[in-house]
């Protein structure tokens, strides 16, 4: 048990000033040590956590927000992610009439040749993919035009956007490393005019995804945030 | 290979998936139920549930725990998205280390707010940290072997508290701030406007009277 004696070099100091969260510098890297290697010291640890936490019954509770919940499920399932992907690409012919009559005239609307077009040799076959999570599988659908270098994606509803946050479009080819296709403005139906090098990206088998973001688009030019819905390009 | 790709970026989504789960299922029955005993025992079903691995049972530790928790750490961050990534932290450790819970040795109620109130200062501290070191301190930061451990010894919020009135007003400030908000030896000084030693010392003769008052 704890010693009485005061004394200001009590070897349990260092344990109530670690569990007080004042520590710092090299204080704080030998309590980590002691709290990793000494089983005394991390019992007495453990007491002053018990001593000090009714401090904390006193703080006020706070309705966390919505999205809170979502994204722990999907930490603690991150296997989910790869059934969905399993799921959408048995889900594509068999999807929900409304969505279905959306990519049916999508697909016409990529498939009418337009009279601007100039006759060139077979162009590259239009694309679609079906982006959703586990939970919603069908949430947009993303229709690619290699001839107008045109990809248009549309949402069952508008994807509300967290007020400073942004939607990022990434394209993740076969090499799994992400490339953003840029932020997606906000709308039930967007159409982004894709660029080289990103062109070349979109085949078939490719992954599309949409990430949130800070405001703007990630600041490191990879995902960090979330990913809200993802698919598969395939063949319209 | 796609598979990994996109579990490195499943991280917390920001966008609001289950709006109608949340609503519904959100109570606060950590602060309102009539008889906290039985809430402590429904919570600790809950986490022993959730350590043999029950989703649902995590769903609802976190109806019944978020709000309080997401408080504390909203306290300690004063940031609503750095108080929703560090409470999804929180949960996702309990969602890996509930076996660590003895309801024996704590409330577990206790427990979640201890590990909630860990994790925001790990955050709290994080985001001082220069960007250049960032991976860095987040490996060192994370959980010390002790934080899963708590014992309370039926110390009592009651009881505490009347052992904090018997400090002077002012190193009973800083033991709040130190652990409610996170502030260390150095920001205390600077906030009081004393040099290093002497916060020092009024904290440490400050934890000496309280445990000597709390084991009277």
């Amino acid at each position: 048990m704890t010693g009485s004696k005061p004394s200001p070099d009590d070897p349990d100091r260092l344990a109530a000033e670690f569990a007080l969260g004042v520590l710092e510098g090299d204080e704080l890297a030998e309590a980590r040590r002691l709290d990793g290697s000494d089983p005394e010291f991390r019992a007495e640890v453990a007491r002053w956590s018990g001593r000090l936490a009714p401090m904390l019954d006193d703080v006020a509770p706070v309705q966390p927000p919505d999205s809170a919940w979502s994204g722990i499920e999907t930490r603690i399932a991150p296997s989910a992610t790869v059934h969905s992907l399993t799921r959408r690409l048995r889900l594509w012919k068999g999807m929900t009439a409304g969505v279905s009559a959306l990519a049916a005239a999508l697909a016409l609307f990529l498939l009418v040749p337009r009279p601007q077009q100039q006759p060139l040799p077979p162009a590259p076959a239009p694309m679609v993919a079906m982006l959703g999570d586990a939970q919603a599988p069908a949430k947009m659908f993303a229709a690619w035009d290699p001839r107008t270098s045109q990809l248009t994606i549309m949402s069952g509803a508008a994807q509300a956007t967290p007020p400073s946050r942004s939607h990022e479009l990434w394209v993740i080819p076969a090499d799994g490393k992400p490339r953003s296709l840029g932020v997606m403005p906000s709308g039930k139906t967007i159409r982004i005019r894709i660029i080289q090098p990103m062109v070349s990206q979109l085949a078939k088998g490719v992954t599309l995804a949409v990430s949130v973001e800070p405001a703007g688009g990630s600041p490191t030019g990879a995902p960090t945030g979330p990913v809200i819905a993802s698919g598969t390009l395939e063949s319209a | 290979m796609r598979s990994e790709v996109v579990q490195t970026m499943a991280h917390p989504p920001a966008g609001s998936l289950f709006p109608a789960l949340m609503v519904s299922g959100m109570n606060w029955t950590m602060d309102r139920t009539p008889d906290p005993r039985q809430d402590i025992q429904a919570v600790t079903g809950l986490l022993d549930r959730v350590s043999s691995g029950d989703r649902d049972a995590l769903a609802d530790l976190y109806d019944r725990t978020s709000a309080k928790l997401f408080g504390i750490c909203l306290r300690i961050l004063s940031s609503e998205s750095d108080a929703e990534d560090a409470l999804q932290e929180v949960y996702v450790t309990v969602w890996r280390k509930a076996d660590r819970f003895d309801s024996g040795k704590a409330s577990p109620i206790t427990w979640l707010s201890v590990l909630a109130r860990n994790k925001a200062i790990d955050r709290l501290r994080r985001r001082r940290v220069t960007a250049a070191s960032l991976d860095e301190a987040s490996e060192v930061a994370d959980d010390a072997p002790s934080a899963f451990d708590i014992v309370q010894q039926g110390i009592e919020t009651q009881r505490l508290a009347g052992c904090l009135d018997e400090l002077d007003a002012k190193p009973r400030a800083m033991i709040r701030a130190a652990f409610v908000e996170g502030a260390t030896y150095s920001e205390l000084a600077t906030r009081e406007s004393v040099p290093l030693g002497t916060m020092k010392s009024w904290i440490r003769r400050a934890l000496l009277r309280l445990r000597g008052c709390l084991e009277r």
